[in-house]
């Protein structure tokens, strides 16, 4: 049970060090995304917030892989704690794919609904 | 990931290692491998420099995957070797920390005590609330190797510990390895060899890609295959 705990908290410090990027990216893409639906005039060019299309997810799951490759290529030593924790590269970028694809989601609905 | 820490504490522990085959561009670093670390020893690894010797500790340690690699404890497969609960840790020449961690917070993340890895360096308690980028290389290096050395596994491997420590902090870190050795197995490599071979139960020598075990004498052995001036 420790070592599990261990890892979820290994995960989520991971998870912290990439957030940034990822956030940033995230806010990025909803905007761009939702923008036609935000910045629409009533009864002159009326459309919906899309919540989550399928434009969005693919842009998101794009710019996911190009922030794990850039981490892969520039900054290889960032593993080595992880591993001490036991932790590979699967395991972190699983972790970080499943908070922050649930964030994600999240978000674009919340978005949707506001603007829907 | 198997959950059970099954491999500290109790009885004789025997790492081993072979099969590890590593070329870069064609040219051969690693081809004849058989490393052998057991528990209540302290192994050295000498070479020249590029001769493979970190590549070696991450195939080891399961960081490198290296196709048809070995690495048994006990007769038993344990590939990567990280991801066994309390089987083996490994200091990298590079930082281990991320930036934003206290040393604090990476002691309790790794289950050690900081105040009782620190006995014997008055100076660092001190440090304990600090980032590792906020220390001097030596006192960072020291404070990375004292964490590992007294985590709660069966094996530690260690990439040029002594890197950056003053003298009077490497013999308080012999004695810790030494006082170390007691429950776990470490394999060390560093080109400080005057420091390291009296810590030294059993010496390599990675040479043209192989492994050679010294024997008693290895100081000798060492000149013979050009480590050392006689």
């Amino acid at each position: 049970m420790a070592v599990w705990v261990t890892r979820f908290r290994g995960i989520w410090l991971f998870y912290r060090e990439v957030a940034p990027v990822l956030l940033f990216i995230s806010a990025a893409l909803l905007l761009v995304m939702q923008l036609p639906a935000m910045m629409q005039v009533p009864g002159l060019h009326e459309e919906k917030a899309s919540g989550m299309s399928a434009g969005l997810l693919l842009a998101k799951l794009l710019s996911g892989l190009a922030v794990w490759y850039l981490v892969n290529e520039l900054r290889p030593q960032r593993y080595w704690f992880y591993y001490n924790l036991g932790l590979s590269r699967a395991w972190l970028w699983g972790g970080v794919a499943a908070l922050d694809g649930s964030l994600f989601i999240v978000a674009a609905q919340i978005i949707a609904r506001l603007w829907a | 990931m198997g959950m059970k820490n099954e491999y500290v504490g109790s009885g004789l522990r025997v790492l081993e290692a072979d099969g590890i085959r590593v070329a870069f561009d064609g040219r051969p670093i690693l081809s004849d491998i058989y490393l052998r670390v057991q528990t209540g020893q302290v192994v050295g690894l000498l070479g020249r420099n590029g001769s493979g010797k970190s590549t070696l500790l991450q195939a080891v340690f399961g960081a490198r995957a290296v196709p048809d690699a070995s690495v048994r404890v006990d007769g038993r497969r344990v590939v990567p070797a990280f991801q066994t609960p309390g089987l083996v840790n490994y200091l990298p020449q590079a930082p281990l920390l991320p930036a934003g961690l206290t040393l604090r917070r990476a002691a309790r993340l790794l289950g050690v005590d900081p105040l009782a890895a620190s006995a014997g360096f008055p100076e660092l308690p001190a440090q304990l609330d600090c980032h590792l980028g906020e220390l001097s290389g030596g006192s960072a290096r020291l404070w990375q190797v004292l964490l590992l050395l007294h985590a709660n596994t069966a094996f530690s491997l260690f990439d040029e510990p002594f890197t950056g420590i003053m003298p009077v902090h490497v013999e308080t870190l012999g004695a810790a390895f030494q006082q170390a050795r007691q429950r776990k197995g470490l394999l060390l490599t560093d080109h400080r060899y005057a420091e390291l071979l009296p810590l030294c139960d059993v010496v390599y020598l990675l040479q043209q890609g192989r492994l050679l075990r010294l024997g008693p004498n290895f100081r000798d052995e060492l000149v013979e295959y050009g480590y050392l001036l006689a």
